[in-house]
């Protein structure tokens, strides 16, 4: 069945752009961290630069981003009504923002009332999002694929904030859970429901909407379509058990649970770029580019995660987890919302000016929005910085480059991003005074 | 009775085919026809069609692709 969008449901324009327009700037930020600490930055995942960054790219660049489409992709793919979506974006973007913010200074200083303060701003943005969310979800009537997958992501989604707020909420008040749990054991339930059960659910649920209608491929095959989630959901359910008191030492258990998501997660990269081969127009344009880095650095993740689990030598070293880190971030999740925010903000735009236009004054062509030769430089920055990254993890002393140049691509991320709101707000005033002009010359 | 125009639109990349559909509309005469074959159903240009005055037929061909005849209403 070819999926189907539609468009009366979408919420203001403000109200997905704000979240865009805010999410390069906190991967600038996080940029100029590396670029001033350096090597520091680079020692370990535990390095309090290393986490800070960490958490404004996964929080304030992800998460943002990831927010903002989903006000818009749920009201528009699920027809969905959001309660007061304007409303919701007007509480929950700032607490965002403010919330990330926290948790990076607080991660970098070590200081307690910061780490309390980003648990309270993450509990009450989150909360309002989800309930909005999945009331919007459960109750709508679309059915199929992609609408499952969400919900699956919602729940992780959920899963890795109220992991995340306890783990905050522990480093803040200094009270240990460890009589219950070791710190080690959440933060490892955390990151898998935050990398697999949200970020990539989500991917896997939207690129079964976007990637066949959008880069013209034939459809995901079925059978894959059902697996893919339901094998996820179940590998994060069994990692999740060495929360189980006494399932903790299952450390060899654990590490197959861990490998079975791994090779899912690489089936599915594989699957997607089998896919791509095979479609319709030879023409590549830069979204499609950057799903392909995205599926790329996806099986080169898994690629990497099954030799350090083969080769202890490697997999035991203090940078292991970042080189897998800079692959998921930047590699995988960052390359699909910017080549994803190329598509929407140029659509939005075009969608909200057709409205106000009419066919009288045709809105400019979405082409011209944002510049494509503008677009392909920032592409071309921005997998020279993933490299830059990942030469970083193995040689530390690069880590002002690799901070500089990530930096750099985040802000023309920006800058390509503004020119697009730009352009909206400037055919929008000209239709504003086409009108005025038109009500003027029909007065007496 | 004025020859009907086409937009095939069925291998192109959306919204490239909304885009075209929309800047044709604004030259269509009475009695013109717009055909568009796509491969999904045009939810958006419906919206669009209903809003500014045109009508429209949409039929599902045998290749499971969508034949759309607009005119103005």
């Amino acid at each position: 069945m070819q999926p189907t969008l539609s468009f009366e449901q979408a919420p203001p324009i403000s109200v997905p752009f704000r979240f865009f327009l805010t999410a390069p700037l906190f991967g600038a930020a996080a940029g100029l961290i590396l670029a001033w600490l350096g090597p520091a930055a680079l020692e370990s995942r535990w390095a309090p630069g290393a986490l800070a960054m960490t958490h404004l790219i996964v929080v304030d660049f992800m998460l943002q981003a990831m927010c903002g489409s989903l006000l818009q992709f749920v009201a528009v793919v699920a027809g969905a009504n959001i309660w007061r979506p304007h409303l919701v974006a007007t509480l929950v973007h700032p607490l965002i923002t403010a919330g990330a913010v926290f948790l990076a200074t607080a991660f970098l200083l070590e200081e307690q009332l910061l780490f309390l303060l980003a648990a309270g701003a993450f509990a009450a943005a989150m909360g309002l999002f989800l309930t909005v969310m999945a009331l919007a979800l459960l109750r709508t009537p679309a059915r199929g694929m992609p609408i499952h997958v969400l919900r699956l992501a919602l729940l992780g989604l959920l899963l890795t904030v109220v992991l995340g707020v306890t783990l905050a909420a522990t480093l803040g008040m200094q009270e240990s859970v460890q009589s219950v749990w070791s710190l080690l054991t959440l933060i490892n339930v955390h990151v898998a429901w935050g990398l697999a059960g949200w970020a990539l659910m989500l991917v896997i649920g939207v690129s079964y909407l976007v990637v066949p209608m959008f880069q013209l491929t034939p459809a995901y095959p079925p059978w894959l379509t059902r697996a893919l989630p339901a094998g996820l959901l179940l590998v994060l359910c069994l990692w999740s058990l060495q929360l189980l008191p006494n399932l903790a030492g299952a450390q060899a258990w654990q590490s197959g649970v861990a490998v079975a998501g791994v090779l899912l997660a690489g089936l599915y990269a594989l699957a997607t770029l089998w896919l791509q081969a095979r479609r319709r127009r030879r023409q590549a344009d830069v979204t499609l580019v950057f799903w392909r880095g995205a599926m790329l650095s996806l099986l080169a993740f898994a690629v990497s995660w099954l030799a350090f689990d083969a080769l202890p030598q490697f997999g035991n070293h203090a940078r292991a987890p970042l080189w897998l880190g800079v692959l998921a971030l930047p590699g995988v999740f960052l390359s699909v919302i910017i080549g994803m925010l190329y598509k929407i903000m140029p659509f939005l735009n075009w969608l909200h000016l057709q409205r106000q236009g009419g066919t009288a004054m045709p809105p400019p062509n979405m082409k011209q929005m944002i510049p494509e030769g503008a677009q392909r430089g920032q592409m071309r920055l921005h997998f020279a910085a993933l490299a830059l990254l990942l030469a970083a993890v193995l040689w530390p002393a690069l880590a002002l480059p690799a901070g500089l140049a990530f930096s750099a691509s985040c802000l023309w991320l920006e800058w390509n991003l503004v020119g697009a709101a730009r352009v909206y707000t400037r055919f929008r005033d000209r239709i504003r005074a086409a009108a005025s002009q038109a009500a003027d010359s029909a007065r007496p | 009775m004025p020859e009907a125009r086409l937009i095939d639109g069925r291998g192109m990349e959306p919204p490239e085919p909304l885009e075209l559909a929309v800047a044709a509309l604004g030259s269509l005469a009475p009695g013109e026809e717009l055909v568009m074959l796509l491969n999904c159903e045009p939810l958006p240009l419906y919206a669009i069609l209903e809003r500014s005055g045109y009508r429209y037929r949409s039929e599902r061909r045998s290749d499971g692709s969508n034949e759309i005849h607009i005119q103005k209403a």
